[in-house]
């Protein structure tokens, strides 16, 4: 009888570890930033999925592909800013490669969506790897204006080729890309260029061109060579941007270079580049959160407040207000902010123990 | 010969307005260290303002351009005493995030103090000149004539300021290092002020220039002149006063006589591409002299 209950209670003890070592590889998985990529790629999909059978609305949709499309964008510049400390205000002009590549390959050339992707990318790295250089001659503020110049050759090169551009419904792998179906595209791409960020930042060159953002001497001492790591943070930078280009193309399929505030205007980089220190320049979540504030929150959530669909200005105008703010008072950004909520928490949640069950003597 | 002239007279305009922003951004840059990317809309703003003061109030041209210049000196004032003074130990990009939330703010203020609808514009001065040179007409208007004028007379009378005066020697003072001007006894506070003061009244005669020669006025419509003042204050060097305001002389002439050479030699079609020529040569040549044409080396400590 003795032994039946031990074996049955060994059973019940069996069960529970099982459970416990299951909740635990699901925490584990939480933890890992591959795991909360994924997840957050099928948040999307179900978003999505939603808005195509008009279960939530079509705006929202929209939006959301949008900041998707953008924060490409913001992540390669997240990577050139916080983890190499070089700063370009080319973003605009480079997004403009992967429009152009999709309308000259898809649409006057008649060939497929990848391969409009590859000449995108070879085209930015060509871009990137001439930036690369010249940012070795020249640094800082004076980085950012030369790039906005070479941004600014960009887009009077658009200008001088075809103004507006407009590509129709495409195939992927034999699939018809609808606009309201971009979302999908959009999501898997976003969530492939996290992981490849992610890990490049763990990896060796990320080591090293931190180092290079604290210093260039102290890094080149140690073995690292400026040239090689310079050159590879812009091309990636460019190539993020021209994908970004790709991506916005397939959500909006439209573009027009002369208009002041599209896609290539000197507004596209200065808001990516508040969405990245908004967000906080070191962390792809922040890079994303940012660009939605910039590109998303109106489109999604403060157009359907009445008082402000009347007047868009203030949101315009408010956003201002919280970027100086953000700026003045967090320049770690929103990232800064909940590393330090989190703080407190924890604080708090130990003074509740004290009170609860004492002090911890020991 | 006479195509020539002519070219040259209808870059009148666009050089003043480049040269005025241009003399705006560098002094902002000098005293604030920073980029300001608000200045096409600061300046745009002062256009609107002078455009209230012709339209709304029926002030001629000659009243309301003064008047809209002292509205957005203080209204740049208060942004470098209300939002830049605070933040002026923010790091170098942080700045230029600031300047940009400002556009933002600028931008969302526009449409809200007045209005939507487009504001009219006027000439300061109606009729053209011509005369028979060579073998043809030369012609240009009497409104870039006397803009050249205002402008001349605005950016010599800055620079003898600035050579000459108490405030310029703060000004020189606080550019070259701004604690060891505080140090001395100088109130960089009053000097970035005066600086952003500057700024917003030299944008607003820009962007007056620049409507009154017939662009329609925008929120937007002075950021073009904003990135040629960026690249003239690079390729003639930040380290000086005068380098940047040659250079930004030099682009819109630059541009146009790209222009001409192209209608010159047969190929009209091409003339869309001048503006990607002028930068692109403007690339080589800070690429080759990183300090600017007129700059000064900086030596590099570790």
């Amino acid at each position: 009888m003795n032994k039946f209950l031990s074996n049955k209670y060994a059973f019940l003890g069996k069960e529970q570890k099982a459970n416990t070592a299951l909740t635990n590889k699901m925490r584990g998985a939480l933890k890992n930033s591959t795991w909360q990529f994924l997840i957050f790629g099928a948040l999307i999909c179900v978003i999505g999925y939603l808005a195509v059978n008009k279960v939530i609305p079509y705006s929202l949709q929209s939006g959301i592909a949008t900041t998707l499309a953008y924060s490409i964008a913001a992540i390669g510049f997240c990577l050139l800013m916080g983890y190499s400390g070089l700063a370009s205000l080319g973003t605009g002009g480079f997004i403009g490669i992967g429009t152009y590549s999709v309308y000259y390959i898809m649409n006057e050339s008649n060939m497929s969506f990848a391969i409009a992707i590859i000449v995108a990318l070879l085209v930015s790295v060509v871009i990137g790897i001439i930036v690369g250089f010249i940012s070795l001659r020249i640094e800082g503020i004076y980085l950012c204006i030369l790039t906005l110049g070479l941004s600014e050759i960009l887009r009077n090169l658009y200008m001088a080729l075809e103004d507006t551009i407009k590509i129709s419904n495409f195939e992927i792998f034999g699939m018809l890309v609808k606009r309201q179906s971009s979302i999908y595209i959009v999501a898997v791409v976003l969530v492939v260029i996290m992981i490849i960020t992610q890990n490049l930042i763990n990896s060796p060159t990320g080591r090293a061109m931190l180092a290079m953002k604290n210093s260039t001497a102290a890094a080149q001492a140690m073995g690292i060579s400026l040239i090689k790591y310079r050159l590879l943070a812009f091309v990636i930078c460019t190539a993020y941007a021209a994908i970004s280009g790709v991506m916005l193309m397939v959500c909006m399929r439209a573009a027009t270079a002369s208009d002041g505030t599209g896609f290539y205007a000197l507004i596209t980089s200065l808001n990516i580049l508040a969405a990245v220190i908004i967000g906080g320049y070191k962390s792809i979540w922040g890079a994303v959160f940012g660009t939605y504030i910039m590109y998303g929150l109106q489109t999604t959530l403060l157009n359907r407040i009445e008082v402000l669909q009347e007047n868009p200005v203030i949101i315009t105008f408010v956003s201002g207000v919280l970027v100086i703010l953000v700026v003045m008072f967090y320049p770690g950004g929103i990232a800064q902010l909940i590393w330090e909520l989190k703080g407190k928490l924890k604080k708090l949640f130990t003074k509740l123990k004290e009170v609860r069950y004492g002090k911890d003597l020991g | 010969m006479a195509y020539f002239l002519n070219t040259i007279m209808g870059s009148i305009a666009p050089m003043c307005v480049t040269a005025l922003v241009t003399l705006a951004i560098t002094l902002i840059f000098k005293t604030s260290y920073t980029t300001n990317f608000a200045q096409g809309v600061i300046s745009a703003f002062g256009a609107y303002m002078v455009a209230y003061f012709l339209n709304q109030k029926g002030l001629p041209i000659w009243a309301s351009l003064p008047i809209g210049m002292i509205v957005s000196m203080v209204i740049a004032t208060l942004i470098d005493v209300l939002i830049f003074r605070r933040g002026r130990y923010v790091n170098a990009l942080g700045k230029q995030i600031i300047t940009m939330g400002l556009i933002s703010i600028i931008v969302g203020a526009i449409p809200l103090i007045f209005g939507i609808a487009v504001p009219q514009f006027t000439a300061f001065i109606d009729g053209t000149l011509s005369a028979e040179i060579f073998d043809g007409s030369v012609t240009v208007t009497k409104n870039a004539l006397v803009c050249g004028g205002i402008t001349i007379v605005v950016i010599v009378a800055i620079f003898v300021a600035l050579r000459f005066s108490k405030w310029g020697l703060s000004v020189r003072a606080t550019a070259s290092n701004e604690y060891v001007a505080g140090m001395m006894g100088i109130n960089t506070h009053i000097v970035t002020a005066v600086s952003w003061g500057l700024a917003g009244a030299l944008g607003a005669l820009a962007a007056a220039i620049n409507a009154s020669s017939g662009n329609t006025v925008g929120i937007y419509f002075m950021t073009n002149y904003q990135v040629y003042a960026f690249l003239a204050g690079i390729l003639g060097g930040f380290s000086s006063f005068y380098g940047p305001v040659v250079v930004a002389l030099m682009i819109p002439l630059a541009n146009n006589l790209v222009q001409y050479f192209v209608n010159i030699a047969g190929a009209p079609e091409m003339t869309k591409w001048s503006m990607v020529i002028v930068y692109a040569v403007a690339l080589v040549i800070i690429f080759f002299k990183p300090q600017g044409i007129f700059g000064k080396r900086i030596a590099k400590k570790v």
